[in-house]
């Protein structure tokens, strides 16, 4: 799950329940707010926090994220409404991605629904949309409760994951199948997670069990708390844009500023045979048309620019919009907003002063960018059901 | 009409061979039949109850004394509607095609206004007065004629679009005492237009009451000028501006609309209630009617209300969860009153008779129309209110009663009543005879039967949502809900011409005609052939 953008002005923004574990765990002690909540940037560095992740387990505060109880004989029909997620199509113990759109076919913002049982369904999304949730149930039968404030998150990345949640003891079903029950006395909701092309498992109890849960985790399962700068390097090698970052929300960008899914690459996720997610129809009349596209990068520089102009045969084609340093790669990767007229592989970013000058960037294959690939040839190899 | 159960007729069945479907026989669902029909669609109106006509509808309101629901003058009615539906030769025929008005004010003073209100000036005597109020109705008869474009309902984002980007450029290429005009008059509120033009006295009192007239917004409220601007914008009977009474009252408009309507040969069902639309692949594919039974046809034209046509018929699962939004927003808190009364001995003489020929107005001093707002707006009765009478029975000799006089009367401000209880609905009509009083003083002694009527009332006769009879927000708002309405949540064949498709109050019909065009253009689009 993404973190949505830092708010522009955080005024006092509220602990998570994990709070002051987290704070404990911060020696950098550098903060920000995401939804009117606390996020650590950085526990101890980056670069430490990031190859945690890659080689062991790691553990972040995943509270500010906003979650829902869905409910409800209409639950699947409503969420098949409310997101491009097959929301109808889950069985218990299955979670799907999609996205939330406006009636244009304009991103609002991401989605995952998870079916913890029969009547009882998860979903998250990186902001808050409870007036549109309670907006879209009128008439059905559900109800979408906001219970970001009653519980504590926790998510657990890495290749070993599993065995870290195995070792305090926390092991649940939910590193395969979104699950709920009783974990050592505690209620807790678990389903599977990616970050990218790493596995996880999100665990979701009682904000008044959150000391407790974190506390065991970093005892036993030898797991390392990562801040939101190295889950954005994460983020970005993962191909995965990020709302009020790389793109603008639909219900709050001017006309121009409007993303549809295939402009932001998340064509994948909306595709237009499933259903009747809210937005289809706008979407369908933009379908054939793409007048931005959001790109990955690589850039062969070290240094961060979002902002930056991107040139494709010496004219300006767009701005990066987001960008770090992989260690991976030993580049920067960036998402880049660029015309959607414009196919080049090769780019040049600008520098900005005192540098004053070009580096070469070229496009770089994610693992949503692969998924999008993958689509658009399923589509151009069936019917094309728009015309 | 004594039309059999549909459900008897249809359960079951599953009906072919129809082009289009309206559902709903109000003015504006006749108008889209007759033009659908009259293009060569197989058309089918369908109405819920036995009559047609929406809320404008003939009924007995004392025993052997008929009167009329709904609108009881014709302001706005569309002359394009009434010449290509050749409604004239349907049997429209104005009784009164430019009614004079009587202004009768607190003071007991009254001003009489000739119905022509280009040269109403004309007749006043003093000087300043005639310079002033010329000039005024001269300019605002002029905006009025060049926003006219702008009061027709939108099909979609699309003429939405390609309407604002025309206005903007004649806008652009207006003359410059246009464009004075439009800074000066369309944004502004009532109050301030009123403040600038006029010194506090009779003209100032009769212009708020007709600008507040019918309209939800105050005074007071900025761009509340503009609702009278689109009441101007009217061209009824030929002149713009007048105010007219159809012989038989505003219900013959609605018969000579049944009649197009049987001209261009639409089969009318009358007591076939419409259960909901079948939508397939985001396209209207007909309908499902109470009795069970299906008629499937590619265009479906919906003249009930909003709510009932989209979210109770088509379902919020098929909407988007904006259009949805639009539609539940919060309308009005305002609404008008209906009432109609039998006199007894009224006099018969010949200065009384030319006076029962005209439009009588109790206009309120400014203040008091401004606090009759704010207190019906905050559920309070006012007390006082504008009232609009006349004598039907003096305007038509068809509508006389036995020895007396019918009194049709609409009074505006009041609450907007879920379900007022008899107190309340008594307060109303006592506001509405103390104003007759300063009319004709002891009116009151010669009242008969009292006939109240309140949007609940009109909605448990068509079964429309209340809100759809409140009174309309500023021209903006209404901009706003109309362009939602009209653009059907972007299903395929679905046309909407209920009473949120409308700018402004009154029987128009623009929006039936808008939404048959617009099923015409797309069924030629699609390569039908009628």
């Amino acid at each position: 799950m993404i973190f949505p953008a830092a708010d522009i002005i955080a005024d006092a923004p509220r602990p998570t329940p994990l709070f002051s574990a987290a704070a404990s765990a911060s020696n950098a002690n550098i903060w920000t707010s995401i939804n009117g909540w606390s996020a650590s940037r950085v526990m101890t560095s980056i670069e430490s926090e990031y190859e945690a992740a890659k080689a062991g387990a790691v553990i972040a505060d995943l509270g500010p994220i906003a979650r829902y109880a869905v409910r409800g004989s209409d639950a699947p029909a409503f969420l098949a409404r409310v997101t491009t997620a097959p929301a109808q199509r889950l069985d218990p113990g299955d979670s799907a991605r999609g996205l939330v759109l406006d009636d244009r076919g304009g991103v609002i913002d991401l989605a995952e629904v998870s079916r913890l049982s029969s009547d009882l369904f998860l979903l998250t999304t990186p902001t808050a949309h409870a007036r549109r949730l309670k907006m879209a149930a009128r008439g059905m039968d559900a109800i979408a409760d906001d219970i970001t404030e009653q519980v504590a998150v926790l998510g657990i990345f890495g290749p070993e994951a599993s065995e870290a949640l195995s070792a305090a003891g926390l092991k649940m079903p939910g590193d395969i199948v979104a699950a709920s029950g009783m974990v050592r006395g505690v209620e807790t909701a678990a389903r599977p997670i990616q970050f990218g092309a790493l596995p996880g498992v999100e665990l979701i109890f009682p904000k008044e069990e959150a000391l407790t849960v974190w506390g065991r985790l970093l005892r036993r399962g030898k797991v390392t708390p990562i801040g939101l700068d190295a889950l954005e390097v994460l983020r970005l090698e993962s191909g995965a844009p990020r709302p009020g970052v790389d793109f603008i929300a639909a219900d709050r960008a001017r006309p121009g500023a409007v993303r549809t899914p295939f402009e932001l690459g998340l064509a994948h996720l909306a595709p237009l045979d499933r259903g009747g997610f809210n937005g289809r129809r706008g979407l369908r009349r933009r379908a054939l048309e793409s007048k931005r596209r959001l790109i990955t990068l690589s850039i062969d520089d070290d240094a961060s620019m979002p902002g930056a102009a991107v040139f494709a045969q010496g004219k300006s084609v767009g701005r990066i919009t987001s960008c770090a340093w992989s260690p991976a790669i030993r580049r920067v990767v960036a998402f880049a907003d660029i015309s959607g007229d414009c196919a080049d592989t090769n780019y040049e970013i600008a520098i900005p002063a005192p540098a004053d000058g070009r580096v070469t960037a070229r496009v770089f294959e994610t693992a949503e960018s692969a998924l999008a690939l993958d689509f658009r040839r399923s589509q151009n190899a069936a019917t094309d059901f728009r015309l | 009409m004594t039309a059999k159960p549909e459900a008897t007729q249809s359960a079951g069945r599953i009906e072919g061979g129809i082009d289009a479907i309206v559902i709903g026989a109000s003015a504006d669902g006749l108008a889209a039949a007759a033009y659908l029909g009259k293009a060569g669609l197989r058309t089918l109106l369908l109405e819920e109850s036995a009559e047609i006509g929406g809320p404008v509808r003939a009924r007995d309101i004392a025993p052997g004394v008929a009167g009329v629901d709904g609108e009881h003058l014709v302001r706005i009615l569309d002359p394009d509607v009434i010449n290509e539906l050749e409604l004239y030769r349907h049997g429209v025929n104005y009784a009164a095609r430019r009614l004079d008005s009587v202004y009768y004010f607190d003071d007991g003073e009254t001003l009489h206004l000739d119905g022509d209100l280009q040269h109403a000036a004309d007749l006043m005597l003093d000087d300043d007065t005639r310079d002033q109020f010329g000039t005024f109705m001269r300019e605002a008869l002029e905006l009025a004629a060049f926003l006219r474009p702008t009061f027709a309902p939108l099909r979609s984002t699309e003429d939405a679009q390609s309407t604002k980007q025309a206005l903007d450029k004649s806008v652009r290429q207006a003359s410059p005492e246009i464009s004075a005009l439009i800074a000066r008059y369309a944004l502004a509120s009532i109050e301030d237009v009123l403040n600038a033009s006029f010194d506090d006295g009779p003209i100032k009192t009769l212009l708020t009451s007709e600008a507040a007239f019918l309209s939800g917004a105050a005074p007071h409220e900025a761009f509340s000028f503009m609702g009278f601007l689109r009441c101007l914008a009217g061209e009824t009977a030929g002149l713009q501006g007048a105010v007219a009474y159809p012989d038989g009252g505003v219900v013959s408009i609605i018969n000579s609309l049944r009649r197009a309507v049987q001209a261009a040969k639409v089969e009318i069902r009358a007591a076939a209630p419409v259960k909901s639309i079948l939508i397939e692949w985001d396209r209207a594919a007909g309908v499902v009617l109470q009795g069970g039974g299906q008629v499937r046809a590619p265009i479906i034209v919906n003249a009930l209300d909003a709510s009932r046509a989209y979210l109770d018929m088509i379902g919020p699962d098929a909407l988007d969860i904006e259009f949805q939004r639009m539609l539940t927003a919060p309308q009005s808190h305002l609404a008008s009153a209906r009432l109609q009364i039998t006199l007894r001995g009224v006099a018969k003489d010949e200065a009384t008779k030319e006076n029962l020929r005209r439009r009588l107005v109790f206009s309120p001093p400014p203040n008091d129309v401004r606090r009759a707002f704010i207190d019906a707006r905050a559920g309070r009765i006012p007390e006082s209110a504008i009232v609009e009478a006349i004598f039907p029975g003096a305007l038509d000799t068809d509508a006389a009663v036995d020895g007396g006089q019918i009194l049709s009367i609409v009074a505006h401000p009041f609450p907007f009543d879920q379900a007022p209880d008899a107190r309340r609905r008594n307060e109303i009509s006592t506001v509405i005879l103390a104003a007759l009083e300063k009319i004709a003083p002891g009116i009151s002694e010669q009242v008969d039967v009292i006939d109240l009527r309140l949007p609940c009332d009109l909605a448990k006769v068509t079964g429309a949502n209340i809100a759809a009879y409140a009174a309309k927000p500023t021209i903006m708002q209404q901009w706003a809900l109309a362009g939602t309405a009209v653009s059907a949540s972007d299903i395929g064949g679905v046309y909407f011409c209920g009473p949120e498709a409308q700018i402004g109050s009154g029987i128009s019909c623009t929006a039936g005609k808008n939404a048959a065009k617009a099923a015409l253009r797309e069924f030629k689009k699609e390569g039908g052939a009628p």
